[in-house]
């Protein structure tokens, strides 16, 4: 069992939904530690195009308190998952413009492998199964972003 | 007749396309005793029948877990009905 020290680890994760400005740089050092020998980064961002139409701007909303309890589970199978240290999950809201971040991840580790697998698969589950929606805006109008349907558990008559 | 079925209070809320759709973000549902999710998404499809067609590209949650339709709901949860979800 990982058991305490997994408990410590998850205490120093930072784990955020925010409607400023993703500060990348400040979570790259919030993760970063004397123990460490490699950080992995996701950087997403808005593209200026989706399906060849010119993308205006994006509009992210959420379940918030779910979104986050989500983005913690995520945060802790990867600790479980993976040998890894530190943790930042971090999404933005609201009115995203092209270019600009909209989720950043931050994986620290003693050993380089860790830390990209835990990376990816920590950005993989996140657009699986993190109740966020985001609605693409061009110069002729709107639409939802065609999105994953995260798994669901089995139907409760076979659970019980 | 009013008040002869035990009935149950619950919230339910509505995200993304299915908010637009309903024009409803939050709602207090009053639904019988022993109601599933299914039951409870049934409700607002005949209240905006446009929901309807979207049963089969939607999950719902109940407490802030996916859960399964036929789920049964009691007093006081927190029941979502989630579009495809779209982040990252």
């Amino acid at each position: 069992m990982a058991g305490s020290s997994t408990v410590k680890a998850i205490e120093q994760d930072k784990i955020e939904l925010v409607r400023a400005a993703i500060d990348a740089g400040a979570l790259v050092r919030d993760v970063r530690a004397g123990q460490d020998g490699a950080i992995v980064t996701f950087d997403g961002f808005v593209r200026n195009e989706s399906d060849g139409r010119l993308t205006s701007y994006l509009e992210y909303e959420a379940y918030e308190s779910m979104a986050l309890g989500k983005m913690k589970e995520i945060a802790a199978e990867i600790h479980e998952k993976f040998a890894i240290h530190r943790v930042a999950i971090v999404h933005r809201l609201g009115r995203l413009e092209i270019g600009e971040t909209s989720v950043f991840i931050a994986v620290s580790a003693p050993h380089r492998g860790a830390a990209f697998d835990a990376c990816r698969f920590a950005i993989d589950t996140l657009k699986r199964t993190v109740p966020i929606w985001k609605k693409e805006y061009f110069a002729d109008g709107a639409v939802w972003a065609d999105g994953e349907l995260p798994p669901t558990p089995p139907s409760a008559k076979s659970a019980s | 007749m009013a008040g002869a079925v035990p009935s149950l209070r619950v919230k339910v809320l509505f995200f993304g396309r299915l908010r637009e759709l309903t024009g409803l973000a939050e709602d207090d549902g009053e639904l019988p005793q022993g109601a599933t999710l299914a039951q409870v998404f049934e409700r607002y499809a005949e209240r905006y029948p446009k929901l309807a067609g979207f049963r089969n590209s939607m999950v719902v949650s109940r407490n802030q877990e996916f859960a399964a339709w036929d789920t049964r709901v009691a007093a006081g949860d927190e029941i979502a009905f989630l579009p495809p979800v779209s982040g990252g």
